[in-house]
């Protein structure tokens, strides 16, 4: 699930004060899950900015609303009658949501609400952490089903380095070396041999360094 | 007892409408049996009526006993009968006929509005009982504000018309003509199949002691103090001396006047509650005082032997600065200057000490008065010789004639919860000889049905309450009224003195008719004990009862605010339009009826879950006993025999016996609770035995009996030295080894081992009994054996006390350590020695000791699964926790489970059984009814907004929501507490609690800040 958390307030306000008509727009998918972005949410920071508003003495009138997914057409074109009154609109959907709306709705800025962060689970209620990275090629085959390149904060395809102590990362010592956790975990399953042999280098292309991905399923197109 | 089967009467008598009697009266009527009360005066509530707070919450006990009253009040199966006493009772057990006398009240019920209008034209002033003689009534009266019936009285008495024949001006300024002088005595003969004996007790009269009680009047008995500290009373709840009306500065409690005393007419028993109700004063004097208030309490042994009674205690000695100065008071002297009492007293060193008090009071015992002795011997009860109703500790609220039984203080002296779950118990005992008669009398109540308003616009009626003086006293309550009326919706408004009393609820439904109102809206008290009662009311109108919104004028406003009367008021104001803004959007909500599985499971086997068994399984219905242990009988059968010398062993095996032959209970040993799901009336347990055996049980009612464990000591060599042992290991040691236990020279009893330190606050309740017990079971052995018992208060409450007594008078030495001077023990070969301080002495003695014996504590046993599983809450020292100290001591917040026996608290047998009884009763009052009903205020998920984030789930305090085949969160509406975490949590907002919507919350803060924002 994709991960995501409030920006500050005074960004939002930064972002919207020279508005009079602002809808707040939640999305019911991963943000909702993860508290960052629901209908909840959305009361919360319209309840809040109105009040902020009416203290500064500026006219703004916040409407509310919350999308099942701002991710799919059908539930943005939702949007399509009461958009108008708005002068715009800020999703609290992940940057993927944000974009998708301001795509549908050309004339209207569409604002981020919220920080997109990860993906990742939840580890305890409040709890949140990243687990993939989207590279586009997944090795956790053959590292104990611990990702090197989202646990490993330098991403190595073999580790650990040399800054690896005590099961901990060089980078913070708050972070469990990515590393640590493979070999624990391929000890327990008896594939320790997997450290006789380096994997080839990485094709990055299949991540971010191919440029914008796209996936296309034949049999599912209309 | 032989009972004539199919010929009982299925209705029962209660006499005395105190506290007791209305619990017995009202678990009975809601049980299936119709109820004759029968109360000697004008109205019901008795003493709990006239205290002010209670101990150990300090909630109002007026606040709390009031719904009670009510619901008595407008019980369809309960006859009030006031002015009336039971004079005679022929027949036998299942099949009375009473008689009662009933004194005219020379006011027609019917017609009497209680305007007040006769006692305030009433010309003849005299001592009004209900404050003590502490001011004045008139002739024409009602007993208090909130009695019920509230309806007055003319006392015959004191009325001049009866004493010179001329008057009556209350007949003919009485608007309602309700004034009737042509009342004349009546005698009903009534039929009745048992009878519970509640008359209740009276304060001993303290004139016999030199306190100078009746001669100076600021030496004032505590029942008199209450009602100075009440806002009732007759200084209004001000602390003020009643010689010059001024603040006291110093207050004085003697304990133990008329208890513990074998002199001055007094008596030998303690009465068990006067050194609570001292503490308890003495913090809320403190609380009431606007300037700094100091206060003393003189007093022998310290007895907060109840359930959590010793952190109160120790709360007032630390927190609130409460002096405890151990002395017997011999004397109250007047003082030459400024008119303060002396107080003469001896330090614990023995030197003499005087000091100066403004007021002093006498912690007054409680007695039979001689006219429930006069009547008890009327209907052949036989009684004790102090005159409480003789029983055995083994059946404590049956009494010497079959069919008649007892609760309260007439069985003995007790606090309010110990009474309480004695009047279940007693109901219990009566429900159960007239089983087979159950619903033979009772009428069932036909409830119009509910009016379909969806269509109509809101139509709002508000009744403003003045509380007697708790809210007018300091809300201008016309002008809230009048301010009322003029907002949205609202088409009618009332100001009335007491919204809560019956004859109110009465004129609210002429109201609900008269102006077709669909919402009400109530500016008074709070909801937490009054909301049922005005819904009742509307529901007796057709009206869904959650079109019912209570604005709290009085807690949240008039008690705080009073010195601000006028800010008070339009804080009233706010907090009415809130209401009102809040009525307009109520829905109906929809409660469906529970069908109720006839059987309950009963956790636990030892003798207080044994008695729970078999007393649902004699009122019919059936019972499931789950022991862990693969033998019955639980602690209890480490106990030889009681402080009375009753053989416990014997009774265990004709109790188990009885269990394993009652055809309706069925027994699984060596048993435990694996799962346990469902709610009140539907449960599902899962039970593995040893044999790994799984039994499933549906069962609509949990009796949680599971016990209380002996605390292993780590002090004094124990488990280091066989001459060191618990009170238990020497029951028995003198059971089976008695000989040898009759060679030793000396025996020394530490009291409080592991009680009453840091470690473990409480008092373990039974080990001072238990040592006096051993200590005298010694003394039989060999009379010349030195016997020492080091204590550091001797709690020997109630008729415990007379043991006590025999102890010292056998010979046995108690010798007080202070808990920073503990004894030590110190091994010597196969004897012992223990040194300890005197604290006449003021040094160390040295003796020698053959046994030691500690007084080890009852500890919680270890319950932190079932508590899981159950769901139910224990306190911080592992005991469960009942649904309100005072008023509910069996019940468990969560409906359908039930409490007994030591897994509430430490306590004796009889106390076990009394409270397995009373858990008996409850249980089976709710397995009888008919009413139960599930929804209501519950959470509901709209599926369509549900992300099945898993949010609800993880927060539910009780487990209820789940992800379902559908792939969305479900919560079962029979499972659901109604607690609103879910709904405040969802972060899809799919979940709204019904009643508790979003928008009706926020148009209350809208309301709240209209005009301001």
């Amino acid at each position: 699930m994709i991960m995501a958390k409030a920006k500050p307030m005074d960004e939002i306000i930064n972002e919207i004060k020279g508005f009079r008509k602002v809808l707040i727009a939640g999305c019911n998918g991963c943000v909702t899950v993860c508290e960052a972005g629901g209908m909840k949410e959305v009361e919360l920071l319209a309840s809040a900015l109105r009040m902020f508003f009416m203290r500064e003495g500026q006219e703004m009138e916040i409407g509310e609303t919350s999308l099942t997914r701002q991710c799919d057409p059908e539930y943005n074109r939702e949007l399509q009658e009461s958009i108008r009154n708005y002068d715009a609109v800020v999703s609290l959907a992940c940057g993927a949501g944000v974009q998708f709306l301001a795509e549908m709705y050309d004339n209207v800025p569409i604002l981020p609400g919220v920080d997109t962060c990860f993906i990742g689970v939840t580890e305890e209620p409040g709890v949140w952490t990243e687990r993939c990275q989207a590279c586009g090629q997944c090795l956790l085959a053959s590292t104990g089903g611990i990702c090197p390149i989202a646990r490993c904060s330098k991403r190595m395809a073999n580790g650990p380095c040399g800054g690896s102590a005590n099961g901990k990362c060089e980078v913070n010592k708050e972070i469990a070396c990515g590393w640590q956790l493979i070999y624990d975990r391929l000890k327990q399953l008896g594939q320790l041999d997997r450290f006789e042999q380096p994997v080839d280098i990485k094709n990055w292309s299949t991540s971010r360094d191919g440029g914008p991905r796209k996936i296309i399923k034949e049999v599912s197109r209309q | 007892m032989e009972m004539r089967k199919g010929n009982s009467v299925g209705s029962v008598m209660v006499v005395g409408g105190g506290i007791a009697g209305i619990q017995a009266a009202l678990d009975l009527a809601n049980s299936g049996f119709y109820v004759y009360m029968v109360e000697k005066t004008s109205g019901i509530g008795g003493v709990m009526a006239q205290l002010d707070k209670t101990f150990p919450t300090n909630d109002c006990s007026m606040c709390i006993l009031s719904p009670k009253l009510v619901e008595l009040g407008r019980h369809l199966n309960i006859r009030l009968m006031t002015l009336s006493e039971l004079e005679a009772l022929e027949g036998e057990a299942g099949d009375f006929t009473a008689t009662v006398r009933e004194r005219p009240r020379y006011v027609d019920m019917e017609k009497c509005i209680a305007c007040g209008m006769c006692a305030e034209k009433c010309p003849r002033k005299v001592d009004n009982e209900f404050n003590q003689g502490l001011d004045r009534r008139k002739a024409a009266y009602v007993k208090y504000p909130q009695t019920v019936p509230l309806k007055y009285a003319i006392d015959e008495e004191n009325c001049i018309y009866f004493e010179k024949g001329k008057c009556r001006a209350c007949e003919k300024f009485c608007p309602a003509e309700a004034v009737d002088f042509s009342q004349k005595e009546t005698t009903h003969k009534i039929q009745v199949g048992s009878v519970i004996l509640a008359p209740g007790s009276r304060t001993y009269d303290p004139k016999a002691y030199d306190y100078g009680y009746g001669l100076y009047p600021d030496v004032v008995t505590s029942i008199e103090f209450e009602r100075v500290l009440s806002a009732t009373g007759p200084s209004e709840g001000h602390l003020v001396r009643p010689s010059d009306h001024q603040p006291p500065r110093k207050i004085a409690w003697l304990q133990c006047v008329g208890s513990r005393d074998l002199q001055r007419n007094s008596h030998g028993y303690c009465s068990g509650v006067c050194c609570m109700y001292a503490v308890k004063e003495a913090i809320v004097a403190k609380e009431h005082s606007a300037e700094p208030l100091d206060t003393a309490i003189f007093f022998m042994d310290l007895r907060s032997y109840g359930k959590d009674f010793e952190k109160y205690y120790n709360r007032a000695r630390d927190e609130h600065g409460v002096r405890f100065i151990r002395s017997r008071i011999h004397t109250v002297s007047p003082s030459i200057e400024n008119g303060g009492l002396l107080i003469g007293y001896t330090r614990e060193n023995g030197e003499p000490a005087e000091e100066q008090f403004d007021m002093v009071v006498l912690s007054t015992g409680m007695e039979v008065p001689p006219e429930t002795a006069a009547l008890a011997r009327k209907l052949g009860v036989a009684l004790n010789h102090y005159n409480f109703a003789a029983t055995n500790a083994f059946a404590p609220v049956s009494t010497s004639r079959p069919g008649v039984y007892t609760c309260g203080l007439f069985q003995g002296p007790k606090d309010i919860p110990f009474s309480v779950a004695e009047a279940s118990a007693a109901a219990c005992a009566a429900a159960i000889d007239l089983a087979e008669a159950r619903g033979t009398c009772v009428q069932v109540k036909e409830l119009p049905a509910e009016l379909d308003l969806s269509e109509e616009e809101p139509r709002i009626g508000v009744f403003v309450c003045n509380c007697g003086i708790n809210i007018g006293s300091v809300v201008n309550v016309r002008e809230v009224t009048e301010y009322a009326a003029g907002l949205p919706n609202v088409v009618v408004t009332h100001e009335n003195l007491f919204t809560c009393s019956q004859d109110t609820q009465e004129k609210i439904k002429q109201v609900i008719q008269e102006y077709r109102l669909n919402r009400v809206v109530v500016a008074a008290c709070s909801p937490r004990t009054h909301e049922p009662l005005f819904q009742e009311t509307m529901r007796s109108c057709g009206l869904n009862k959650y079109l019912f919104e209570m604005a709290n004028i009085r807690d949240q406003d008039a008690w705080v605010h009073q010195k601000e009367p006028e800010r008070a008021t339009e804080k009233a104001k706010d907090l009415v339009r809130m209401a009102v803004a809040r009525a307009s959007l109520l829905k109906p909500v929809v409660e469906r009826p529970l069908e109720i599985r006839q059987k309950g499971l009963v956790i636990g086997g030892g003798v207080a879950g044994l008695n729970a068994a078999l007393n649902l399984a004699k009122q019919g219905f059936e019972a499931v006993v789950i022991e862990k242990e693969e033998e019955l009988g639980g602690l209890a059968l480490r106990i030889p025999h009681t402080i009375e010398g009753l053989d416990v062993r014997d009774y265990l095996h004709r109790l188990i016996a009885e269990v394993r032959g009652n055809g309706n209970i069925e027994v699984l040993t060596g048993a435990e609770l694996s799962g346990f799901k469902g709610y009140k009336g539907n449960f599902t347990s899962e039970v593995r035995t040893r044999d790994n055996q799984v039994h499933i049980i549906e069962h609509g009612v949990t009796i949680v009996a599971s016990g209380a464990v002996e605390y292993r000591p780590k002090e004094f060599l124990y488990g280091g030295h066989p001459g060191v042992m618990t009170q238990l290991d020497l029951g028995a040691f003198i059971h089976d080894r008695a000989s040898e236990a009759a060679g030793w020279n000396r025996a020394v009893f530490i009291q409080c081992v592991g009680s009453r330190n840091d470690e473990n606050p409480n008092c373990s309740r039974i080990c001072c009994q238990g040592a006096v017990k051993h200590a005298i079971a010694l003394k039989d052995l060999n009379p010349d054996m030195d016997v020492i018992v080091l204590y550091r208060d001797m709690r020997m409450y109630g008729l415990l006390e007379d043991y006590y007594s025999t102890a010292r008078s056998r010979g046995v030495l108690f010798s007080r350590y202070s808990r920073l001077q503990p004894p030590e023990v110190a091994g010597n070969g196969a004897g012992l020695y223990v040194t300890f301080t005197d604290h006449v002495l003021d040094r160390p003695v040295r003796v020698s000791a053959d046994a030691v014996i500690l007084a080890a504590a009852t500890i919680a046993a270890d319950t932190e699964r079932l508590a899981t599983q159950l769901k139910i809450p224990r306190n911080t020292d592992g005991f469960f926790i009942e649904a309100h100290a005072k008023l509910r001591p069996v019940d468990f917040s969560s409906e359908g489970i039930y409490l007994c026996g030591t897994a509430h608290g430490p306590k004796l047998i009889t106390e076990s059984i009394s409270q397995a009884m009373a858990a008996a009763s409850r249980a089976g009052s709710f397995l009888a009814s008919r009413d139960q009903t599930i929804g209501g205020v519950v959470a509901r998920v709209d599926q369509s907004l549900c992300a099945a984030c898993l949010v609800c789930v993880r927060n539910c305090p009780y487990g209820v929501p789940f992800i379902n085949d559908d792939g969305v969160s479900e919560i079962n509406e029979a499972l659901c507490q109604g607690c609103g975490i879910c709904a405040s949590e969802c972060p899809a907002k799919a979940i709204q609690l019904a009643h508790y919507a979003d928008d009706q919350i926020m148009i209350k803060v809208d309301a709240l800040l209209k005009g301001v924002v």
